[in-house]
């Protein structure tokens, strides 16, 4: 085993022969360059290895004494994990700076490996002054390095940089002085056994003055604007190092030192990390320039890990315990992965503003970097974060830190936004240049990524409960797969996916009971008969097939979750599928982003619920026990639930919808909207099912849900009659109808549940139904706005027969199967005898006869436009699911007894009171009867004998042409005078005034303006003035000390 | 009290009968009308030489299938709604074909023919068309807000959504009729009734002064035949429905007509005094006073059949 004392030996060694080397040709130098950081990762992976396989903790003493005379280094599971970690930071940035090394003098090299020596140093050392060495030799060698580039700009923030250093540098020093003073030793480990902190204010002092140089070192709010002024100056391969090598000594530092502080600098500690993370992330959204945007995501980030950590130490849990691990050294290498890979990405891109970043778009391996580091920093599977997190809201959801869990979920909530809106403007923008990468500077990137996704597998692997989540692993690799044969042709994807998919659907749905097997059909036969239009897509569709993959598999999970846990992860890895399928939307890239922040808000809000889930049930992941708890029962509810209405979209929460599923594709579109919103309507099921009729106070929670349920029909059909285009008119007819099925489960009773899954189901068949309809119509006329079509019944008909039965389910006239909601609806109302909110959600139905008009009308009748006299009919692939639809919608329509009976009898499991008595496949309630058949037959036997009657009476029928009307004895040439179509509703949205206008968006709008000018407010802060920072950094420590010791 | 063969012919003379009264209450009508406004007016009978006459013209245009589908739609949405309702209480022939749904399908019945005449209208490329449908359809909705405000009271009052157990417990003299029972809930029935009647106030939809006839703009001869066939069936089964669950149905064919009549002719008498109101209007009206209105009479139902 090669002793660690190798990695200074060697780096110092090299140092000094560099220049010497440098004679013989750069060639050499470099060699020995790389050699020696390559050597230095090897010995830290080698102790790994041993440390991971059982060895001792190495302890060197030089100079053969004992600390506290010596000089004590430590190489334990820790410091291998940090000091590997740094060292291959190290060598990949070596790397990628190798033109930089080839064109600039050799002092450089050596003031890397100086650099990356002193955080090893800084990793390694046990004793105090030399932890002050190493610290003077990093801080020393990158103000060197961040000089690499002569500017201003570096010059300018290398001076900074050093002001600030140099304050931490003389705290650091008085604090180790007195430190000294009262322990007599520098020996960390030992001085914290001498010192007895409660005894002396003064220890405490000198604590907190060692504490602050540390703390500075990790750039805390608000006194770390001269690091943001170098991340953004400075080489992208130095700040690399600087980012995420320098933070981890200094970090490591902090851990070493922890044994050291009490509970009140924990607290403190906490309390600035947690602030620096919010703080930071709030002012990130402001910020256009990319690697100070990345700045402040690492600052965040750090200021996360730290906080974090101190909590979890303050709480009691070992210092190198498991938790501690997991969590703060989950949070931590997730940051180090990915931020030193996006720095090294803006390098190579080279470009200062964010929005220039398109060119990614042209490197497919890079952009799929890029997204992984993107949603590493905000904790999606899988990465290591995600778990990470996961564990954290356990833990502290244990603990009752729930203002903790608040803080950190809105930071990452606040991280998300700009990521997220970085990413959506990656997809979006035109690429107009091309980026070369080399090998050099592309290597590094690709190792992180694989790095990043290899750490949350290894992750995945180690959280509690880690082996349920087994039921992910065959489906990721798929979709790993997928990714790799991404160069396919679609069909042959299609066909790929199309067979798997069966055949797992093919598997999983016997198994299932209840309502499971229910939410099964929708989510996997519905899913793989909407994967069919998938075959009148041409070329590769590039990133299409992972993603859907990744969505279904979420949904799938949903089914067969039984713990938090698989819950949880399914429910994000859905998210996350369905969002990269959003987003494919020619203009769905801001509607993308806001369902992506919605998802992640109910997401948090239900990890929250979640976590005090764990608390109160005794630490236990299992999800049927939801049914058990008897504490905190209603917030826990309210949580859950707040979590699924997002995905439901009920009104407050249902701004992104309208937008992320009318700009969607063709096939996405009916995927997100009949599919993937029935998932919120299955947590809640999950839920209501568990914990029934909670109450806050007096107050049912369900009988305030059931007006939001009344009021989002009413709402989302409100603002779907005022649409120009088609498919956002379909998106708020999903608000509306989603508000049914909410208010149906709000009711408890075996009805309310049947009116519920009746509308979901009816929900599901005519809304797939219609979007691919009006899709395929889209498809061909290449607009969405209803007003420039028109008569297309003559062009399209099978899309119009589509429609034409859709609009009757849609909108519950007999005979079709939309009555059986309605039908079931008066009954509950009668029955629950909740009938105020009945009239708003029946007035709600009423008016979806308007949009339901107008969309078919606009459309299909009504004068035909001159572009569109030689549209064809929709592709096959769109108009063979559209057949099967409209058979289950007939066959739902003349047989309801087949598909509501089944239900109902599971619903008497939940419960057994006043279901439906059958007779003869006629339905009866305490109230009233209804004959699906009966009534298709009479309106049929009707219609027959009055079409009869018609074509008797009319002999001689003419065909006239499309201009042939009464018209003031004129003959109108031009489609558009003529066709009826623009704000057609304009009256009723007269007549309605105040009711008509949107006020949750309103309300959306203006929260996030607020938190916009907010973080524009704060960041004046930073004025860029060396001497300003400074004053900062004073007044931090003096209003830290204020509050931390001024008691 | 399910189906029986012999019950279709019962139905059609059932529909026989309603559509004679209907074709006679639209003649009078407009003679009231006529005379109210100091004319003469047309003879009582003259809707059925103007039925004769348009089924008679041969000359016929279509613009495409759902045009010639319209008005089929219209008239089995109109027979529908009739057949659905039970006529004659009590009487196991005249109940029509009740035992295929209660009044929720009655309710959603009526919207049949409207979405199918609108669609037939659509198509016809017509904008006046278009424009009255857009109306229509508009003012149809926020009309049944009292509709629906009214079939929930007495749902809840009787607990039952059966229009023949509903007409059932209205048996024994006036004095258990809704109208006197629920007085409030009748009035906003009574509105919802107005509403639905195509009458002034509510008659902007087809309104000939602004544009031509609206809706069946384009259609003519047998189309125009079948519409007119119409208008005198629908008004009547929802003058049925009103006097079944209102006024304490009918046992007998003559107390049908009768109150059928003196119903019919509350909308005649409001329309002919009342002016027209624009679409806009209406549907706020609809909104504010009778929705108001609506929600008082369903609380005060509420507590009164708790």
């Amino acid at each position: 085993m090669v002793n660690p004392i190798y990695i200074f030996i060697l780096a110092l060694g090299a140092g000094f022969l560099l220049t010497l080397f440098d004679k013989a040709g750069r060639k050499v130098s470099l060699t020995i360059f790389y050699a020696v950081l390559a050597a230095m990762v090897a010995i830290s992976a080698q102790w790994l290895i041993a440390l991971l396989g059982g060895s001792e903790t190495a302890m060197i003493f030089t100079a053969g004494f004992k600390p506290p005379f010596s000089i004590n280094l430590q190489m334990g599971l820790e410091e291998a994990i940090f000091t590997l970690a740094v060292n291959m930071l190290g060598l990949l940035s070596g790397l990628y700076l190798i033109k930089k090394f080839n064109a600039t003098k050799v002092n450089a090299m050596v003031l890397f490996l100086m650099m990356i020596m002193g955080i090893n140093g800084l990793i390694m050392t046990r004793d105090m002054f030399n932890l002050f060495v190493f610290m003077e030799i990093t801080s020393i060698a990158t103000f060197a390095m961040i000089g690499i580039d002569r500017d201003i700009k570096t010059l300018s923030a290398g001076f900074k940089y050093m002001i600030a250093s140099g304050i931490a540098s003389v705290l650091f020093l008085i604090g180790t002085i007195y430190l000294y003073r009262f322990s007599g030793m520098l020996h960390i480990d030992s001085m914290a056994v001498a010192l007895d902190m409660a005894s002396s204010q003064a220890t405490l002092l000198a604590v907190f003055i060692l504490l602050m140089a540390i703390v500075i070192e990790l750039k805390p709010f608000p006194a770390n604007g001269w690091a943001l002024d170098v991340y953004e100056a400075v080489d992208s391969g130095v700040v690399a190092v600087i980012a995420a090598g320098s933070s981890a000594g200094m970090l490591f530092a902090l851990y070493k030192i922890t044994p050291l502080l009490n509970e009140t600098l924990l607290l403190t500690v906490a309390g600035i990390g947690i602030t620096t993370f919010v703080a930071s992330n709030l002012m990130g959204l402001m910020q256009k320039n990319a690697k100070r945007l990345l700045g402040y995501s690492s600052i965040g980030q750090i200021g996360l890990v730290a906080g974090v950590f101190a909590m979890l130490v303050y709480l009691g849990y070992p210092i190198n315990g498991k938790m501690v691990m997991l969590i703060a050294g989950g949070l931590f290498i997730n940051h180090f992965v990915a931020k030193a890979g996006l720095f090294w990405l803006a390098g190579i891109l080279n470009k200062e503003n964010t929005e220039d970043w398109g060119a990614l778009r042209k490197k497919p391996i890079y952009l799929f970097a890029f997204g992984a580091f993107i949603l590493a920093l905000v904790g999606l599977p899988p990465f290591p974060s995600f778990f990470a997190k996961w564990q954290m809201v356990m833990i502290f959801a244990k603990d009752n830190q729930f203002l903790v869990i608040a803080f950190i979920l809105l930071g990452t909530l606040l991280e998300a936004v700009y990521l997220f809106r970085w990413l959506g403007k990656i997809l979006e923008s035109e690429v107009k240049e091309k980026i070369k990468v080399s090998f050099a500077q592309g290597l590094p990137v690709i190792v992180a990524t694989l790095a990043v996704l290899g750490l949350g597998i290894y992750s995945a692997t180690i959280v509690p409960g880690a082996g349920s989540l087994n039921i992910f692993y065959l489906p990721l690799l798929l979709i790993a797969a997928l990714f790799v044969l991404d160069f396919l042709p679609v069909w042959v994807k299609n066909t790929l996916v199309i067979l798997l998919m069966g055949f797992y659907t093919w598997q999983l749905l016997p198994g299932l009971e209840g309502y499971r097997f229910l939410f099964g059909v929708i989510f996997l036969v519905g899913g793989v008969i909407l994967l069919i239009p998938g075959y009148a897509f041409k070329g590769k569709r590039v990133g299409f097939y992972p993603f859907a993959v990744m969505m279904y598999t979420g949904l799938a999970g949903l089914l067969i979750a039984e713990n938090t846990l698989q819950f949880f992860t399914a429910w994000e890895l859905m998210t996350l599928g369905s969002y990269f399928l959003i987003i494919r939307g020619k203009k769905a890239k801001p509607h993308a982003l806001s369902y992506m922040l919605f998802s992640l808000g109910g997401a948090y809000a239900m990890l929250s619920g979640l976590g005090l889930f764990f608390s109160v049930n005794g630490n236990n992941l299992d999800l049927a026990l939801l049914s058990s708890i008897t504490e905190s029962t209603s917030i826990i509810y309210i949580l859950l639930v707040i979590g699924f209405l997002t995905k439901l979209a009920s009104m407050g929460l249902h701004i992104w919808l309208p937008g992320a599923h009318g700009e969607a594709e063709t096939d996405v579109s009916p995927m997100v909207s009949a599919i993937l919103l029935k998932a919120g309507m299955f947590g809640l099921v999950v839920v209501m099912s568990a914990i029934q009729n909670p109450m806050i106070g007096n107050v049912s929670i369900n009988y305030v849900l059931s007006w939001l349920g009344a009021i989002t029909v009413f709402g989302g059909n409100l603002m779907a009659i005022y649409q120009e285009d088609a498919k956002r008119l379909l998106a708020y007819s999903s608000v509306g109808n989603l508000g049914y099925v909410l208010f149906g489960l709000t009711l408890m009773t075996h009805l309310g549940w049947l009116t519920s899954i009746t509308y979901a189901l009816n929900h599901f068949l005519f809304k797939a139904l219609l979007f691919l309809a009006i899709g395929g119509v889209v498809w061909r006329v290449k607009t969405k706005n209803m007003y420039e079509m028109g008569g297309l019944i003559k062009r399209m008909p099978i899309s119009f027969i589509s429609v034409l039965i859709g609009i009757i389910a849609l909108s519950g006239v007999p005979p079709l199967s939309g009555f059986a909601g309605k039908w079931l609806t008066y009954n509950v109302l009668i029955e629950k005898g909740w009938v105020l909110q009945g009239v708003v959600l029946i007035i709600g139905g009423l008016i979806a006869f308007l949009y339901c008009f107008r969309l078919i009308h606009t459309i299909f009748l009504g004068q035909l436009k001159d572009n569109h006299r030689k549209v064809k009919e929709a592709p096959l692939p769109i108009l063979i699911p559209q057949v099967i639809f409209m058979f289950a919608i007939m066959f739902f329509s003349a047989y309801p007894n087949m598909v509501l009976r089944p239900v109902g009898d599971f619903l008497i499991k939940y419960f057994p009171q006043g279901a439906i008595n059958w007779q003869n496949g006629v339905a009866f309630t305490a109230f009233g009867h209804w004959d699906g058949l009966g009534v298709l037959m009479i309106t049929g036997v009707v219609f027959m004998a009055v079409f009869g009657w018609l074509l008797l009476t009319n002999r001689k029928t003419q065909k006239v042409g499309q201009f042939n009307i009464v018209y003031a004895a004129e003959r109108p040439s031009r489609p558009e005078l003529t066709h009826v179509g623009y704000n057609f509703f304009a009256h009723y949205r007269k007549a309605l005034g105040v009711l008509s206008k949107p006020y949750a968006e309103k309300f959306w709008d203006g929260l996030s303006e607020l938190f916009h000018s907010t973080a524009d407010f704060i960041r004046k802060l930073y004025t860029g003035n060396g001497q300003t920072y400074l004053v900062h950094i004073i007044v931090f420590i003096l209003v830290v000390y204020a509050f931390a010791m001024g008691g | 009290m399910g189906f029986e063969p012999i019950k279709i012919l019962y139905a059609v003379i059932s529909l026989f009968i309603i559509f004679n009264v209907g074709m006679l209450l639209n003649g009078i009508t407009r003679k009231i009308g006529a005379r109210v406004g100091r004319r003469h007016g047309i003879r009582f009978y003259q809707p059925y030489i103007d039925l004769v006459k348009n089924y008679a013209l041969r000359s016929n245009i279509s613009h495409g299938i759902m045009f010639y589908l319209g008005p089929v739609f219209r008239l089995t949405g109109g027979i529908g709604v009739y057949l659905f309702i039970p006529v004659i209480y009590g009487s196991q022939y005249f109940s029509n074909f009740s035992f295929a749904g209660d009044m929720v399908l009655v309710l959603y019945f009526i919207f049949f023919g409207t979405l199918g005449m609108a669609l037939g209208a659509g198509e016809s490329g017509h904008p006046y068309s278009a424009l009255g449908i857009g109306r229509g359809l508009a003012q149809v909705t926020a009309a049944e807000i009292p509709l629906v405000i009214a079939f929930l009271g007495i749902a809840v009052q009787y607990q039952s959504l059966s229009i023949t157990e509903i007409v059932g417990m209205q048996q024994g003299g006036i004095m258990n009729w809704t109208m006197v029972t629920n007085p409030l809930i009748t009035v906003v029935a009574i509105i919802a009734f107005l509403g639905s009647m195509m009458r002034s106030p509510f008659d902007v939809v087809l309104a000939p002064q602004e544009i031509p006839i609206g809706p069946p703009t384009e259609f003519h001869s047998t189309f125009l035949g079948v519409l007119q066939t119409n208008r005198a069936i629908f008004p009547m089964a929802k003058t049925v429905l009103f006097v079944n669950l209102f006024f304490g149905g009918a046992t007998n064919w003559g107390i049908l007509i009768l109150k059928a009549f003196i119903l019919y002719m509350v909308s005649v008498v409001v329309g002919t005094v009342f002016p027209r109101f624009r679409v806009d209007q209406s549907i706020r009206w609809f909104y504010k006073y009778a929705l108001i209105l609506g929600v008082i009479a369903l609380i005060a139902t509420t507590f009164m059949f708790k």
